[in-house]
């Protein structure tokens, strides 16, 4: 089941993350879609939007990276569940920042649990470091640029 | 159009892909789970055998109809099988209910919901916790898997980042069931064709700190318990229940530390006794805490596994009778070699204010959910 973004959601997202004057375009790559941003003719880097399981709605978020492919920020989009969500919150996804496909992150090492929320923390790590995988793979063989 | 599209323009070319994944917003879909856990339980003694039961095995099941509106269910085998007139197997529904999105905010639920109080009635599913049985006042005081039906409200409060609350409308418990050392327990109606008679309102509200590792939690139920019965009044918050709850969770690397304390009014117990024959206490109170850290940490610094070595201390109190006033210590490890499976080993110590039915027992587990 794949569930999107409102588009208003994704663009105030990538404008909070690579400032207002990003310039974005969608780029097409093994059947996923990925956001090129730039201003003039630099590269500020790739975002790409993607749904994990909580534990049985989605969560919508998007992982941004810079050109050497370090991780820029995630967002989460939409979190469907009716209470809970603490994923969400700033001060938890700024652990990710500066993280590259190479390190590790692990729930309770380098990515903080929040107690009561296993599920969705499990869930949106595993997602973050699958999508900066791909993202780094696709930047690193040109299937990006 | 160019390549590179200004950023209002971003909804040109990413509204494609985006955009068809909208569609599917409506799409309906069904999501199945499940969790279980079987248990090797050796009481200490000559004449008192091991036992080894299939303890819960639990269906997940939900759907989600559209954006709005979404059925949650888990339905529950204990013991491994059903068959009369055999002691112990249940087939239970533990929770069935669906839930309106009102905003990001305000959740409408009606169903059979489980009541907010505590740690374990809300999150038991076995990784959850250490220990192979529930701690023992997740049974005595908080009658866990509590569970009635009824209507209400749920959600994230608006004040800060990490409010959340629920607020009940349910079936009440009914003072026929309650008894002296298990107080409120076989009061609650679970679903089965309960009486209306005594509307409880239960509610919790719980902050998480946002950047994680803390959870704290306040819960309270307030209801009659009459059941119909005019002998024990006509009112209908007539022979009311009041619990009031507190409970807190820490983790942070190899550290996990849980609390919970609770305390029952029972308002009318004199009355309930002679009219029951039983001998519920005015007053249920009591609480744990307990302590675990993940040994792992020195023993395999690159795993992301855990080997959680803890320790749980109960005090509870379900009359002011001294032989029922329990001390409960457990001491175990529990091994998770991903975070939603474990193996778990304990040895528990039962002991009485009174110094009476001290016991030992030894416990191994396994558990799971998906």
């Amino acid at each position: 089941m794949m569930q999107g973004a409102p588009p208003a959601k994704v663009t105030a997202s990538i404008r909070r993350i690579f400032g207002a004057d990003a310039e974005a375009s969608a780029l097409a790559v093994a059947a996923d879609t990925v956001l090129r941003v730039a201003r003039g003719d630099s590269l500020l880097g790739f975002a790409s939007v993607r749904n994990v399981i909580g534990k049985d709605q989605p969560i919508t978020f998007l992982v941004a990276v810079d050109p050497a492919n370090r991780l820029k920020d995630v967002d989460v989009l939409i979190y469907r569940e009716p209470y809970g969500g603490e994923v969400a919150y700033e001060a938890w996804r700024r652990q990710f920042r500066g993280k590259s496909a190479a390190d590790s992150l692990r729930v309770g090492r380098e990515i903080r649990a929040i107690s009561g929320a296993t599920i969705s923390v499990h869930a949106v790590t595993e997602g973050v470091k699958r999508a900066l995988a791909d993202l780094t793979r696709w930047h690193e063989t040109g299937a990006i640029r | 159009m160019t390549t590179s599209l200004a950023l209002a323009g971003i909804l040109v070319s990413a509204a494609v892909p985006l955009a068809a994944q909208q569609t599917q917003q409506d799409k309906e879909s069904t999501t199945i789970g499940g969790y279980g856990e079987v248990h090797y339980t050796n009481p200490r003694g000559r004449n008192t055998p091991a036992e080894v039961n299939l303890r819960r095995f639990v269906i997940y099941l939900a759907h989600t109809f559209n954006d709005r509106l979404a059925f949650r269910s888990e339905l529950e085998l204990e013991d491994a099988k059903v068959e009369p007139p055999g002691a112990g197997g249940e087939v239970a529904l533990e929770q069935a209910f669906l839930d309106y999105r009102v905003s990001d905010r305000v959740t409408l639920r009606t169903g059979l919901v489980l009541v907010p109080i505590g740690i374990i009635n809300e999150t038991h599913e076995p990784p959850t916790f250490n220990s192979v049985d529930r701690p023992a006042f997740d049974h005595d005081v908080i009658p866990t898997t509590w569970r009635e039906i009824g209507v209400g409200i749920v959600g994230r409060l608006p004040v800060a980042d990490g409010w959340n609350y629920r607020l009940y409308l349910l079936n009440g418990l009914r003072a026929d069931g309650f008894s002296d050392a298990e107080g409120i327990r076989e009061g609650r109606q679970e679903g089965r064709e309960a009486t209306f008679a005594n509307p409880s309102l239960t509610g919790r509200i719980e902050w998480a700190r946002p950047a994680g590792g803390l959870r704290v939690g306040g819960a309270f139920w307030y209801g009659g318990t009459t059941a119909g019965d005019t002998l024990l009044g006509t009112g209908t918050f007539d022979a009311p229940v009041t619990v009031l709850s507190a409970d807190a969770r820490y983790d942070r690397g190899p550290l996990s530390v849980r609390a919970v304390a609770a305390t029952i009014s029972v308002s009318d117990a004199d009355t309930i006794n002679a009219l029951y024959g039983a001998a519920v206490g005015s007053r249920i109170s009591g609480g744990y805490g307990e302590v675990a850290y993940n040994v792992l940490q020195f023993l395999a610094p690159q795993s992301s596994q855990r080997l959680n070595a803890f320790v749980r201390h109960e005090r509870y109190r379900t009359t002011d009778t001294a032989a029922l006033a329990r001390r409960v210590t457990t001491l175990g490890l529990a091994y998770k070699p991903t975070w939603n499976t474990i193996f778990k080993g304990d040895y528990t110590l039962l002991r009485t204010e009174a110094g009476t039915g001290q016991a030992e027992v030894l416990r191994l587990g396994v558990g799971y959910q998906f």
